[in-house]
């Protein structure tokens, strides 16, 4: 199948190799929730909610009383993929995504400034079409911002492949079951440093590195969009307190 | 989950007896209710139903499938709800090794999605159903649609029985089942070829739908829960006078 149309150098959805799909956010969805984001990444569309920080529920997961405990739950609806799934939850890959998600934002949350305490991130996926842990790393982010919980930097996600010999920005679901190889990078923005790296299927290492860095590129992008969208949220939060 | 403490708990009692609620409204008054079909293009069917904070988006989605035994003239419906933990930290999924003080959110969902079945297809033997199950047949006996009816609660605050039967009405009366081509020259006992068209998609016959039925199943409640608290008024009312004494 022609993913990169060789005349135009179209995508199969019309993008360029390095356009990144239409991005939308919004804070504050989930009004019972300390924090809540929707993020929508092109038809991939995620809500990230977060409860904390709050007492910790369960002394038995503690692992340091100096520092915070950091829970996710990943989730995907019944009807998020074009195939109605049974199970959405408790499956190995939701697992997985669930602690891939946890590790990315710990780095980022300065946990001691809150020991004896945990924080909980949900992530609901309404609609998938390829990139939905990134989407729920941005969407986490947000949340995690609207909450007032302390974070090192703004961590964004994006993910980038590799198909009739062209690096591809952001794949959408097509892309992705292609079965090309397909790199997803988490950073911290202002700090340039890398929290997540994840790949599927092989590559070889000159063009690992072209993949990688249009990943952080995008994930650049991104980081500004999330500021903007954050400013934006102050702006309107200062003019409801008058 | 912080409790009320008991001079809050007067509190609202109070305001309920001089028909004023902790948010302002009467106690007949329902919150704004807004509504918005086609959220989730993939399905057949959907909506998204806001109820103050609650929020929950319905989607149906329709399959082909072969009917029960028992009934050959009918299709098949389901539905299912599920409580995202976005809505409650305690719909959280209890860890396999770890004993967790929120069950999770197993029991809720199966109680309401128990009340919808028996509210959309009624009693055992069908009667009292709101949908038409003979509308989703195919083929006598051998193909029918599956419509699959999926229920998930975003952000809960009160009321997730009301929000979840209107986003299924809505999302029922939004759907499309698509048009088929069954070719007779199957034999009889064959599975004949049903040629699902893409383009062409029949409304869903939601007439018989009946959304004051369900919610008057909900103002019942709000009814018995005044007789209550009038009881309790005049119980507190009645235990005071003779603290009095």
């Amino acid at each position: 199948m022609e993913y990169v149309n060789p005349l135009t150098g179209f995508r199969v959805d019309g993008r360029r190799p390095n356009e990144m799909r239409q991005l939308k956010a919004e804070v504050g969805v989930v009004a019972r929730a300390d924090g809540s984001a929707l993020f929508e990444m092109g038809n991939t569309r995620v809500i990230a909610a977060v409860y904390g920080p709050r007492e910790i529920q369960n002394k038995g997961q503690q692992v340091n009383n100096k520092e915070a405990l950091v829970r996710c739950e990943y989730r995907m609806a019944e009807f998020s993929t074009g195939d109605r799934r049974r199970k959405p939850k408790g499956d190995r890959r939701s697992t997985e995504i669930s602690l891939v998600i946890r590790q990315t934002m710990e780095a980022s949350i300065l946990k001691d400034l809150m020991p004896c305490s945990q924080i909980d991130i949900f992530v609901q996926v309404l609609q998938a079409d390829g990139g939905t842990r990134s989407a729920c790393i941005n969407a986490a982010t947000l949340a995690l911002a609207d909450a007032g919980i302390p974070m090192r930097d703004i961590v964004t996600s994006c993910s980038a492949g590799y198909l009739c010999s062209t690096p591809l920005l952001d794949l959408n679901y097509v892309e992705d079951s292609a079965g090309g190889p397909d790199v997803t990078v988490g950073i911290l923005a202002k700090m340039d440093k890398v929290t997540l790296l994840q790949m599927d299927a092989k590559l070889p290492m000159d063009t690992f590195e072209s993949v990688m860095g249009l990943a952080i590129e995008g994930c650049k992008a991104i980081a500004t969009y999330i500021r903007e969208v954050l400013l934006e949220n102050t702006k309107r939060l200062e003019c409801q307190r008058g | 989950m912080v409790g009320l403490s008991e001079g809050e708990k007067h509190f609202i009692r109070g305001g309920i007896a001089q028909d004023i609620r902790t948010d302002g409204r009467k106690r007949l008054q329902f919150r704004a209710l807004s509504v918005e079909t086609g959220v989730i293009p993939q399905a057949n069917g959907s909506a998204r139903v806001r109820l103050g904070a609650t929020e929950i988006i319905a989607s149906v989605k329709a399959e082909l499938g072969k009917p029960s035994i028992l009934h050959p003239d009918k299709g098949k419906v389901s539905i299912f709800v599920d409580c995202s933990p976005t809505a409650e930290p305690t719909f959280e999924a209890p860890f396999q090794d770890v004993l967790i003080p929120g069950r999770g959110s197993e029991e809720l969902s199966t109680e309401l999605a128990v009340a919808l079945q028996r509210c959309l297809l009624g009693g055992k033997s069908g009667a009292g159903a709101a949908i038409d199950l003979s509308s989703l047949i195919v083929v006598d006996g051998k193909v029918c649609w599956d419509l699959y009816i999926d229920g998930l609660v975003v952000s809960s605050d009160g009321n997730l029985l009301d929000a979840l039967a209107a986003a299924i009405k809505v999302a029922l009366s939004d759907t499309g089942i698509p048009k088929v081509n069954v070719s007779l020259s199957a034999a009889n006992d064959e599975e004949p070829e049903v040629d699902v068209s893409d383009e062409e998609f029949l409304q869903f016959d939601t007439s018989r739908l009946d959304p004051s039925v369900i919610f008057d199943m909900i103002s019942v409640a709000k009814h018995v829960s005044q007789q209550f608290i009038g009881v309790l008024d005049s119980e507190i009312a009645a235990a005071e006078a003779e603290a009095d004494e």
